[in-house]
This record gives C-alpha cells, sequence and structure tokens, in this order.
C-alpha cells in the first residue's frame, strides 16, 4: 500500500483534470513563503514533501495544491519549533476577524 | 558514494518493498523490470532529507525506462511506447538480460 499521494495507477482514479485558473496572491504568497523558508535553510523539499504526503488522507484529497503546500509549512514550522500551534491558530484568528 | 553498479542497457527489477516513509519510487514502478537509460549522478539520500538528516552518503540516481505494456494492464498505447523514472540505485536490483 502507497500513500495517498501515490496516486498513478490507480483504479477507478478517473482522467486527470486539467483545468487552469488564474494564480491568486494567497497561492503567490504560499510560495514565496516555503521558497524563503528553503533559502534559508529552514527547511528542504524533500521535508515539504515529506509533510504533504503525512497529510490525513481524507484531509490530502480535500485540499488544493498551495492549501497542501500551508498545510506543509504549518506542519513543519510546529515541528521545529519556530511557532507554536496557538501563535498560527491566534494569528488566524485575528485576520479571519479584520477580513470578516 | 560507492561507484555506480549499473552501466545503460543494463536490466533492472524495482524492489516490490513497502518502504514506509518519504520514498521518491512511485507505486507502479515497484517490482518491475525496466532498463538503465543512463546514469544521472549522485545525490543526496531523500529518504534522509525528508526527515531532517544529512542525506550522506549520496546515493547514484538513474534514468530507467519501462514498457509501458509492462506497467499497465490493458495498455492501449503503440507496443514500443516507454515511460521513464529517475530512480534510485538501492531501489534497484540486477535482473535477467533479454531483448527489450
Amino acid at each position: 500500500m502507497t500513500g495517498v499521494h501515490d496516486l498513478g495507477g490507480s483504479p477507478g482514479a478517473g482522467p486527470i483534470d486539467k483545468s487552469q485558473h488564474e494564480t491568486e496572491d494567497w497561492e503567490r504568497l504560499a510560495d514565496a513563503v516555503t521558497v524563503a523558508l528553503d533559502k534559508r535553510g529552514i527547511k528542504t523539499t524533500d521535508e515539504h514533501r515529506r509533510a504533504i504526503e503525512s497529510l490525513d488522507p481524507e484531509r490530502y484529497r480535500k485540499l488544493g495544491y498551495y492549501e497542501r503546500w500551508i498545510a506543509a509549512t504549518e506542519l513543519l514550522l510546529v515541528e521545529k519549533g519556530i511557532l507554536t500551534r496557538e501563535e498560527i491558530d491566534q494569528k488566524a484568528a485575528k485576520l479571519e476577524e479584520r477580513w470578516g | 558514494m560507492t561507484p555506480a553498479k549499473f552501466e545503460p542497457g543494463d536490466r533492472v527489477r524495482v524492489r516490490a518493498d513497502e518502504q514506509p516513509g518519504h520514498v521518491r519510487t512511485p507505486g507502479y514502478v515497484r517490482g518491475k523490470t525496466g532498463r538503465i537509460e543512463r546514469f544521472l549522478g549522485a545525490f543526496k539520500n531523500p529518504e534522509s532529507l525528508a526527515y531532517g538528516g544529512s542525506g550522506l552518503p549520496e546515493k547514484p540516481l538513474y534514468k530507467v525506462g519501462f514498457r509501458q505494456t509492462d506497467l499497465w494492464d490493458g495498455y492501449a498505447g503503440r507496443a514500443q511506447d516507454a515511460l521513464y523514472v529517475d530512480l534510485y540505485e538501492h531501489w534497484l536490483e540486477p535482473a535477467r538480460k533479454e531483448t527489450l
């Protein structure tokens, strides 16, 4: 049994959805933060991939590409003791309040 | 790193192991036989880098060609269609020589 990410050849997976959408600002930001953390030597691409693959399968399927990136970055920052889950949740709550 | 064990043209079989953790060997080639296309160099081991390890010693990486008909049951394309996957040496074992 391979992980949820290892989809190649899965029976019944259906055709690949090749539809495109305009890149949104939050997606650019997710990309930028990830690359910046890599360049600063805080995490590696391989850790990033491992973190994505470790997401709960149900959650993995539900999240979009950059949503998975954000989830992985959050997981690694907590794992490395740079941020706590509480700090992230508090900041998210504050932003939500400001933006409604 | 140890000298590369395989040469272009060598028949290799991909380990069928279900190794836990982060690996770069897709499930659909495990247990399958292919042919070394070329040696790509030695790289830090992603299976170690993924968990914050050093990735050393570096592992030899090869481009390995597979017949699509060997990978997918009922493959409807041309018989000579091939699929190439970059695979680390420690996932490969020598396979019987035969014409590809």
